[in-house]
């Protein structure tokens, strides 16, 4: 039990609190603020109002509304705004957390049952906490390496796993415009990166040194290694109508149709793919609890085992998501966002409340009908872990490299198809002859 | 001292015997021991040639507690608390048959009613137990929904057995002589209630479960024990009547009043894993239908226990007595030498004897068919080692 | 396996389960669990919510020799009933050894000896034959169960700690309508 408190004195308690602003007033001005101007100086200060600014002059943007958005405008559309914040990793991350949260209160209506209960608000917000308390736990456990295990790698591997499946969120096109990186070859870029996956499993599985990861590895390896033919395949279809690699040209030619009118069969193939590539239910045969313990997790404890989930459902976000971009139309919807969201010619605190100069009706439009779609997927991802076992290693080589082979080049050959015979043309839009 | 070394060194011995790899390099040897999630309190050693077994051994005896020796030392009514302890979650029928066996030995004879309200107990714990049976074979398939179905509607049936005994699993309710108490008011419709929402449950479990297309193609084949080998082996229970034996005791050595009831043996002809998991399914059904007709036929009054002496006592003499208990036929042999305690007492579990068909169905199957076979097998570790 | 009684001839087994395509199967699998996501939920949030008793608990009548059905809780002793004689002791002997008899101060006339039974709830089992032993109305057992303590010690229910009436007040039971069961008042 907790000891007993000494005696407390009120004078005591005063004295403290103020000896804890005076050392705050003090580490800021010493060091805080110096730094700040330090960093100010030799970083790049946007122009407004045709005048560049200095770092006086950006520091008084937190009181004069005509400089706060303007240079808030310039800093979202930089590079580490968007490789960190904005479509990168901490907006990943966010759909992510909130995936694993929807997914165990969907998986436990679906069993009858609460789910996460007591972290969190009880009667408003039940098990909203849930996962920052698993946060918590996980980083307070000691991480037991294994003796014999090859430390280097132990370590490094989960590392890996959570940069690679950032890798493939850097990726993703959330709206024209909005991505990280914008190569021409986006989509063998994807296809590149997800190749390392399985070397990742089986690199940690050797560096276990035990025979349940050792037999869980393997099985990873042989999993993902058949579907990504039948994925890759799949999304070829998509290339091939749309006449380029790059996801933004392939999004921005989605919008008239949508590919899955025309490529259904590939849309089912690339879902069932994707779900093989994150070793989801029901393809979680590398951590199948019952046969090998957790497969190639069994040595993960502690923040090792949190990089792994992590890194899963980053990969979860960015398949779903490249579901969306290949097959459901990127971001294209409806235009419910108003032009403006208050009069042009209103005061100037009145023009930073409503977000004049920094609200683009059409780029918010785009990240809204983009997360509506990708949270479908996300549910339809979410749904097979509730109804369905989980599937044998054989049966499984079976289906990837026979049967969705197979589906696959059906509607390849149905793709073709429809272009040698005109009816639609490469640009994306329906031509008639 | 020395006592101690030979102690260990032959432990070392017996360890290094079952790790060692064989001549060929390519088996591995794998402990599905007590800590793996797919076990239960029970070990077993395979060796692997890559993803197939061709060697099982199984290593029981992790919860043997003695149960047999301990009944010698405690008279015939104190040893109902410990002897239901070995399969907590079916406690009525493993004293059911113990205290038919007593009652042999001691010339009790048990009121009418009291045997309606004992095989009414009997099929609500079968149901307990075949649930969660059900319910951990779901989960070794990797279906989360099968593990909380079956769990969440086993409630209803503790719930009924906590207002007709007074626990929800440690029931202590069959004794020798009859049961402890009469049913309580309103048990009768609450139980034809809670049966009725039950059996449409039973809908449910088949469209997402036994019907489901996975779920079939993971244990249809799998594990394919023919008729002579059930035989032979001795298997009992639902793993018999899936082989294509029609054997159960209440239609075969009738107890209390089973003779009266109409019901059918549930049992298949396809030997494999899919029919061992789907006989306790269909005697699921039945046994909602023998609930009912035991309701209905129950005397309307009587006496329910046999007034007994302080410390029962019968004529020197032995019993052999058996019962349909979820695994299996359970059978007690207790010897008796007139004097209150017995002189020896002889568990005969499903269990145990379900076990032996282990090592015979994993050679040849695959790894991830072991969880299929094992659990299907119907065995419940404390029971077997009592 | 050998049974001398002759099995009446038996009925026509169950056609093996034939199975329908797969997509069927499939599309009543995700029927089935969607079906789910409309039904309330089954879970009973204790402690918020406490499960309701009929009765107050087992109890046994000597005269008749049948016990009463009630919940196996927490004993309660009828000092004014007990005389000593230490039946539910020598019983729970073979069980668990959970009752030891201790002297108390109080004096009854039915009472000679002046002891009364003392429970420790770190061994009893709530099996209840102690009960069924008492020959004189004085040893039930109440609703009670909530019985956590901190320490070993604190589990020893004296005899005056056991002549207490827990109050216990639970309304919830399983209730059942027509697209699920769930637990509510």
């Amino acid at each position: 039990m907790a000891t007993l408190p000494g005696e407390f004195r009120f004078g005591n308690f005063f004295a403290s609190i103020i000896w804890v602003i005076l050392v705050v007033i003090v580490i800021l001005t010493l060091i805080v603020l110096p730094l700040l101007f330090v960093v100010l100086f030799y970083t790049p200060l946007p122009p407004v109002n045709g005048e560049v600014l200095t770092p006086y002059l950006f520091l008084t943007s937190i009181v004069d509304p005509t400089r706060t958005l303007p240079i808030i405008n310039f800093y979202i559309h930089q590079i580490p705004f968007k490789v960190i914040v904005f479509p990168g990793f901490i907006f990943a991350a966010i759909v992510a957390a909130a995936t694993i949260f929807v997914e165990r209160k969907f998986l436990a209506k679906m069993q009858l049952r609460i789910g996460p209960f007591y972290a969190g608000v009880w009667g408003i917000g039940e098990g909203i906490l849930q996962l920052a308390a698993d946060g918590l736990k996980l980083i307070s456990k000691e991480i037991l390496v294994p003796s014999g295990a090859d430390k280097p790698i132990f370590w490094a591997t989960p590392v890996a796993f959570v940069a690679t499946a950032a890798a493939v969120v850097a990726l993703i096109p959330v709206a024209p415009g909005w991505v990280v990186s914008n190569t021409s070859v986006g989509l063998i870029a994807v296809f590149a990166i997800l190749g390392f996956f399985p070397l990742i499993a089986l690199l940690f599985s050797w560096a276990s040194n035990s025979k349940y990861p050792f037999i869980g590895g393997l099985r990873a390896l042989h999993q993902m290694i058949a579907f990504e033919i039948p994925f890759i395949l799949s999304a070829l279809s998509v290339v091939i109508l749309a006449g380029s690699l790059n996801l933004t040209e392939i999004a921005q030619s989605q919008h008239t149709f949508w590919y899955i009118i025309f490529l259904p069969v590939s849309a089912f193939v690339f879902f069932i793919s994707s779900l093989a590539e994150l070793e989801r239910v029901p393809f979680d045969l590398p951590e199948a609890e019952s046969e090998i313990v957790a497969g190639w997790l069994t040595e993960t404890s502690g923040m090792i085992y949190g990089l792994i989930q992590l890194g899963s459902y980053l990969k979860v976000y960015a398949l779903a998501a490249l579901f969306v971009i290949l097959f459901l139309g990127g971001w294209h919807g409806p235009q419910i966002f108003p032009p403006q969201l208050g009069p042009p010619n209103a005061i100037p605190i009145e023009k930073m409340l409503t977000l004049q100069g920094f609200y683009e009706y059409l780029t918010a439009n785009a990240i809204f009908w983009f997360l509506v779609k990708t949270v479908i997927v996300i549910m339809l991802m979410i749904l097979p872990r509730g109804i369905s076992p989980r599937i044998r290693i054989d049966i499984l080589l079976h289906t990837g490299w026979y049967k969705l082979i197979v589906l696959a080049f059906v509607n390849m050959f149905v793709a073709l198809a429809l272009i040698y015979s005109g009816v639609l043309g490469p640009g994306g839009s329906l031509s008639i002859h | 001292m020395a006592d101690l070394e030979d102690r260990i060194r032959e432990s070392q011995r017996m360890g290094i015997q079952i790790a060692k790899e064989s001549e060929d390099d390519r088996l591995m040897t794998l402990s599905v021991g007590p800590q793996h999630p797919g076990s239960g309190h029970f070990r077993f050693v395979v060796k692997l040639d890559g993803d197939y077994i061709v060697h099982c051994d199984p290593d029981p005896g992790y919860v043997h507690r003695g149960e047999e020796k301990m009944c010698e030392y405690r008279n015939f009514i104190q040893n109902i608390p410990h002897l239901e302890r070995p399969v907590i979650h079916d406690s009525t029928n493993i004293t059911y048959s113990y205290s038919l066996a007593v009652e042999e030995l001691t010339g009790i004879q048990v009121p009418r009613r009291g045997q309606f309200i004992r095989a009414i107990a009997s099929e609500l714990n079968r149901q307990i137990y075949t649930l969660y049976w059900l319910a951990i074979y779901g989960i070794f398939l990797g279906h989360s929904t099968m593990f909380m179905w079956p769990a969440g509607d086993r409630e209803l049936f503790i719930d009924l057995m906590e207002a007709l005994t007074g626990a929800r699993v440690t029931h202590a309710f069959n004794i020798p002589g009859g049961v402890r108490n009469d049913i309580p008011n309103g048990f009768k419709d609450k139980c034809l209630r809670q049966i009725t929402y039950y059996e449409k449950r039973l809908k449910e479990y088949e469209d997402i479960f036994y019907n489901n297309p996975l779920v079939r193609q993971r244990t249809e084949g799998v594990g394919i024990l023919t008729k002579e080998d059930a035989i032979n082996l001795g298997v009992t229970g639902s793993v018999l009547r899936a082989s294509g034996v029609p054997y159960d005791i209440r239609k075969a050595e009738p107890y209390d009043v089973y003779n009266e009831i109409d019901f059918k043996v549930q049992y298949m002809q396809t030997a494999d894993s899919f029919a061992r998991a789907y006989v306790p399914f269909l005697d699921m059904r039945e046994s909602c239908h023998i609930v009912r007709q035991l309701l209905d036929k129950m005397p309307e009054s009587g006496e329910v226990r046999a007034k007994l002496q302080a410390n029962p006592r019968g004529p020197p003499g032995e019993a052999y007595r058996r019962v349909e208990s979820g695994r299996g036929a359970l059978g007690y042999y207790i010897i008796s030498d007139g004097t209150p305690k017995p002189y020896r007492v002889k568990i005969s579990v499903g269990s145990f004897r379900n076990m032996l068909a282990l090592p015979h169905l994993l050679v040849g199957a695959k790894m991830g068919d072991m969880p299929v076979i094992y659990w299907a097998l119907n065995y419940w570790p404390v029971e077997a080692d009592r | 396996m050998t049974s001398t009684a002759p099995t009446p001839s038996p009925p026509l087994p169950p056609k093996s389960h034939a199975s329908t395509s797969t997509a069927v199967g499939f599309i009543k699998a995700i029927e089935s669990g969607s079906k789910h996501l409309l039904i309330k939920r089954f879970t009973l949030r204790y402690p918020e919510q406490k499960l309701k008793f009929v009765g107050d608990g087992y109890q046994f009548d000597p005269k008749r020799a049948v016990g009463i059905a009630g919940l196996r809780g927490r004993h309660i002793l009828n000092h004014d009933k007990c005389t000593g004689c230490q039946l539910c002791a020598i019983t729970c002997e073979g069980i668990a050894e959970a009752i030891g008899m201790v002297k108390v101060d109080e004096e009854w006339k039915h009472n000679k000896k002046g002891i009364m039974p003392q429970i420790d709830y770190g061994k009893c089992v709530f099996c209840g034959l102690c009960v069924d032993a008492c020959p004189f109305y004085a040893l039930f057992m109440t609703n009670d169960y909530e019985l956590a303590a901190y320490t070993k010690e604190h589990l020893i229910y004296t005899p005056g700690q056991l002549a207490v009436k827990p109050k216990y007040s639970g309304d919830v039971e399983i209730k059942i309508e027509d697209h699920g069961a769930t637990h509510h008042a």
